[in-house]
């Protein structure tokens, strides 16, 4: 029997090409993103799931309440981990101090490269379960002067050769031995861009007099901490437990509070507002889930609509069958089994597709997912895939075909009542629907971008590169560096400072006083320090007063606030005021406009600026206007060399960095993009398909309507109204509800575009003017063709 | 076997309806072989219709075997369509993807006949019709008189108990149409089948034992 519903099933695709085409390319369309999307999502819920003890480890993050908002951030004191030891052992299976991610010169000889890494105390490997090529877990990290490679950075320092034993030297200052290599942790978790893990106490070891401090400091929050709770402990009930242990031991007035946040949350909840998890990317998986299922949709409507459109044609077929015995049931499974088989040859095409453009996808998505083809559950879920996409698409037309009432089909009075079409039309309106707010929303995250990159960011980033300094080799000699460097011919100038312009690296403040503060007030600030030829190199722009100058001695004393830190401390003109902060009295010198640090979509931190050459973290040199990137490039690095010797001169365009801003927000927006095109392709294929119908089930009647006189365009007009109306109604439908959603998509960023109506009404004329093309073949086939051909054929 | 009682059949037309079927009443026993005859649009084909439980009379009872007909639901009728009736229709109605061979099986695919009985079962009907030559042929590949012996063919491979014919020879040379006859008379005689045909010619209906004459919706 079932033999027998496919050869038919086969026959009618042969013999209709058209439509077989039609639905083929529409579901192999929708099922192919569906797939990416899916593999996408899987890839994102796996995340960090490479860690066998990914149920237990968890981050301990710290709360700080700043004039009523809470904050919450990563940064932990390092006297905290003896105390949860001993205080909560029972909790704790491990309890690892780390440091940040930082990128470190590591070289073995003259191989010399930079890459990142982290140091962390020795339980970190088992903590990790790191799959260990070389070397044991346990006691990698036990001796201050060793260090854990990765296999890839194992491979670029020693080529093939076992690294155990080898000696290493991190920064220029310190030998290290190599005491293992682990496999390189995969994209898809939080440590994916370890390169190499060294033991947290040669980081303090080698950080000088400000770590030995923070050992015992319970306020130097410069640290994360990871932890791995025993087995059954409820990481919720421990974080209840443990939230005020910062509190007790000190006496921050930010109200410091604890929380642990679970491993299965870094990736996908990783928001925190007002002290609050509130998400973070599980968004962008509803998100695109829901576009995936959408798009699926489209393409299965075209299949629903085209075979009930054709229903003429098979109700015969349904007449005669039930007339020799066929049940209902047995109806519904033959055109069940007809939508399976062309959704099984459209997966055969969406996989070949998927295939082909994972590696964009992979590019665009910052992923790195490979088609698990040899995972049975891979193959499970595809087969269910089918199934549902099968059922979604077919059984609408197999319940709409099968109810046909034989003897009405067969003695021919069947006529598709004037309510017929009407599901087809619902479903033509929420194909557009979807496709019109997929390109509304595309269209606004893009307007968003350029938006906020012509947002005025208070300096010029034109020429500016950013070198880290990294190795004890750069300290000491500003001037003559300046010099170097200026004589070259290539650089305007040059500055040091403790954040490079695109980020923010340190804040506090929070005790400063000032004229007119309220005592209860508290506020952080960015904090800086820098060079005097700071301003200059970034260009600046003073609002009052004046710049940092070598004129003034006591500028070692001066301070320069940025326009938000002048209005939050409410001074009406800061210049000249006293600011107490600790031991330190400090004047105000001048006032600069905001300089966008740090997000692009946020307003600017209130931020001071403090004169100090020995916090210096990032050189910043300004390209002079005009010259070659390329070859002042070479005359830089030279001057790097002679200053730094055992370093690779490594820097960083700071507008390229500022660029990585916008990164995600290009991302979803490419994503959105991609996938709004498709949509609106797949329904264009539906209703040219639906046209092409209309215009074979007219025919006569254009036919009649054109002997009475009727001209081509009245035709034409006649045949495209009918779809011009939809797609008008669709966008009635999707312009208030694209218009809802963005609203609230913006809502997440401070600083937000407005929504023009202008590309509502482009966005609707453009659906009007494609379904127009669309249709218009097709009407104006069937209206030029000869009316007594036509008339002739019946 | 069949017995009709006060059945009437009336369509809607505009504002009023339009009577085909006025109060018939009609027993046909098990094993008989009845001509139906009329003027055109006097009512046959719908009769035939309600016999064969593709359409619902619009009041009267309709008793198959003695059971109430309108009170049976959907499976009990396909039950029916799959055992016990046969339809030859007037205008053929083959299925146009299938082909000569496929058309006749399908019955016993419904039947869930045994693949080698399936085989031999049509081998057999088509042999009967000297239609094996033709029997991968499409019906679009066929004469109009061709396709009404795969209808006939398809209607009789399942062993029906009762065969209703509409028209089965109305496009056959009547050499032909007296072989179908022969073979309904074969049908009927040693498998007792129960027939009823309905057809414009005199000799046809003289194959039968009566013949059922209706005019204007009314037994005669
Ligand atoms: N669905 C319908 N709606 C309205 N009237 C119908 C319908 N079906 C049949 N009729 C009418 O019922 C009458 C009887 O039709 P029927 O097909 O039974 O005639 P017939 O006796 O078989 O004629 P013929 O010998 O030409 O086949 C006709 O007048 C026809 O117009
Ligand atoms: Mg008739």
């Amino acid at each position: 029997m079932f033999r027998n519903y496919l050869k038919i099933a086969w026959r009618n695709l042969h013999r209709s090409k058209a439509y077989a085409l039609i639905n083929i390319t529409g579901l192999s369309a929708g099922m192919a993103v569906a797939m990416l999307i899916g593999l996408w999502i899987w890839d994102e819920v796996s995340y960090n799931k490479y860690h066998q003890h990914y149920d237990r480890i968890v981050q301990i993050m710290r709360q700080a309440t700043f004039q009523g908002v809470t904050g919450t951030g990563q940064a932990v004191p390092i006297p905290l981990a003896d105390y949860l030891r001993t205080h909560y052992g029972s909790d704790f299976k491990s309890v690892v101090t780390s440091s940040w991610t930082l990128e470190n010169i590591i070289a073995a000889g003259d191989n010399k490269l930079t890459s990142t890494g982290i140091y962390m105390e020795p339980q970190a490997p088992e903590m990790l379960s790191l799959q260990m090529l070389e070397g044991s877990r346990k006691t990698a990290l036990q001796d201050v002067n060793t260090i854990l490679l990765s296999a890839s950075l194992a491979r670029s320092l020693f080529g093939g050769q076992p690294a155990t034993g080898k000696i290493v030297k991190l920064n220029n200052k310190t030998d290290v031995r190599v005491s293992g290599v682990y496999a390189d942790i995969p994209h898809n978790s939080s440590f994916s861009d370890l390169a190499f893990i060294a033991p947290f106490s040669q980081y303090l070891a080698t950080s000088g007099d400000w770590a030995k401090h923070a050992v015992t400091d319970w306020n130097e929050y410069s640290f994360q901490m990871f932890a791995e709770l025993n087995p059954q402990v409820d990481a919720q009930k421990v974080s209840g437990k443990i939230q005020s242990v910062i509190k007790d031991n000190s006496a921050d007035e930010s109200n410091p509070m604890l929380l642990l946040h679970p491993m299965r949350k870094w990736k996908l909840y990783s928001e925190f507002q007002n002290g609050i998890n509130t998400g973070g990317d599980i968004r962008f998986v509803w998100l695109f889930g829901l576009i995936g299922v959408f798009v699926l949709l489209l393409g299965c409507i075209n299949f629903m609509n085209l075979s009930t459109a054709r229903a003429a044609r098979r109700a015969r077929e349904v007449g005669i069958r039930k007339a020799i015995g066929s049940a209902k049931e047995q109806l519904v499974g033959q055109f069940l089994s007809e939508s399976l088989l062309v959704v099984a040859i459209g997966f055969c095409i969406a996989l070949l597709l998927t295939m082909l453009f994972l590696p964009w996808f992979n590019n665009v998505a910052d992923k790195q997912i490979a088609l698990p083809w040899g995972s049975v559950s891979f193959w499970l879920l595809c087969a269910g895939f089918m199934l549902v996409t099968g059922v979604l698409a077919g059984s609408y037309p197999a319940f709409y075909l099968s109810a046909f009432q034989p003897v009405k089909v067969l003695k021919g009075t069947f006529r598709a009542g004037r309510f017929a079409a009407m599901p087809r039309k619902v479903l033509v309106i929420v194909q557009f629907a979807v496709s019109v707010i997929l390109i509304i929303g595309t269209v606004i995250i893009f307007q968003q971008i350029q938006y906020t990159k012509h947002r005025a960011i208070g300096y010029s980033r034109d020429g500016l590169i950013t070198i880290p300094m990294n190795t004890p080799d750069l300290f000491g000699h500003y001037d003559a560096l300046q010099k170097d460097l200026q004589a070259t011919g290539m650089v305007e100038n040059m500055a040091e400072s403790s954040s490079p312009t695109t980020q923010l690296f340190s804040r506090g403040g929070e005790n400063m006083k000032w004229r007119g503060k309220r005592e209860e007030e508290k506020i952080l600030f960015g904090n800086i320090a820098c060079t005097h030829d700071f301003g200059a190199t970034i260009g600046w722009q003073i609002l009052a007063g004046r710049d940092f100058s070598r004129e003034y001695a006591t500028d070692s004393s001066a301070m320069i606030l940025n326009a938000s830190a002048a209005t939050v401390m409410g001074l009406k003109d800061p210049v000249g005021e006293k600011i107490q902060w600790g031991k330190h009295q400090y004047t105000v010198i001048g006032v600069v406009k905001d300089l966008l640090m740090e997000s692009p979509f946020a307003t600017a931190m209130p931020t001071v600026f403090r004169l100090n050459y020995d916090w210096a973290n990032v050189i910043t040199v300004k390209i002079k206007p005009g010259r070659d990137n390329r070859a002042a490039l070479d005359k830089i690095a030279a001057v790097f060399k002679k200053y730094n010797p055992g370093s690779p001169f490594n820097y960083k365009f700071n507008d390229q960095e500022y660029g990585k801003k916008f990164m995600a927000e290009e991302r979803i927006g490419k994503l959105a993009g991609c996938f709004a095109i498709l949509a609106i392709l797949i329904s264009c294929l539906g209703i040219f398909g639906l046209a092409s119908f209309t215009a074979e089930q007219r025919i006569k009647e254009i036919g009649v309507r054109k002997v009475l006189g009727a001209t081509v365009l009245s035709i034409w007009a006649l045949l495209s109204g009918d779809f011009l109306k939809l797609v008008f109604i669709a966008f009635l439908l999707a312009a208030p509800a694209a218009y809802y959603g963005m609203q609230h998509w913006l809502q997440q960023y401070e600083y937000r575009t407005p929504i023009h109506w202008w590309i509502f009404m482009a966005t609707g004329g453009a659906a009007l003017g494609i379904t127009l093309t669309v249709v218009s073949y097709q009407a104006i086939k069937a209206a030029v063709i000869n009316p007594v051909k036509s008339l002739r054929t019946e | 076997m069949i017995q009709l009682r006060h059945i009437s059949k009336h369509y809607p037309v505009g504002f009023g309806k339009n009577e085909i079927l006025k109060d018939v009443d009609l027993t046909i026993f098990e094993g008989e072989f009845v001509s139906i005859m009329g003027p055109s649009g006097s009512g046959k084909s719908t009769l035939l219709h309600i016999l064969g439980l593709l359409e619902e009379p619009s009041s009267g009872d309709y008793l198959f075997e003695g059971e109430l007909v309108n009170k049976m639901n959907e499976k009990k009728r396909t039950q029916l369509h799959r055992g016990s009736i046969g339809f030859v229709f007037q205008a053929y109605h083959l299925i146009d993807e299938l082909t000569v061979y496929e058309n006749i099986e399908t019955p016993l695919l419904y039947k869930n006949i045994p693949g080698a009985e399936r085989k031999s079962r049509v081998a057999d009907v088509l042999d009967r019709f000297n239609m094996v030559a033709k029997k991968d042929l499409f019906p679009n590949q066929l004469s109009g008189g061709q396709q009404q012996l795969v209808g006939i063919a398809r209607a009789i491979v399942a062993e029906p108990r009762v065969i209703l014919a509409d028209e089965p020879t109305g496009n056959l040379h009547s050499d032909q149409a007296r072989v179908i006859m022969q073979l309904f008379k074969h049908l009927n005689e040693t498998d007792k089948i129960t027939i009823i045909q309905v057809t414009h010619s005199e000799q046809n209906a003289a194959f039968g034992h009566r013949v059922i004459e209706i005019r204007d919706g009314k037994i005669q």
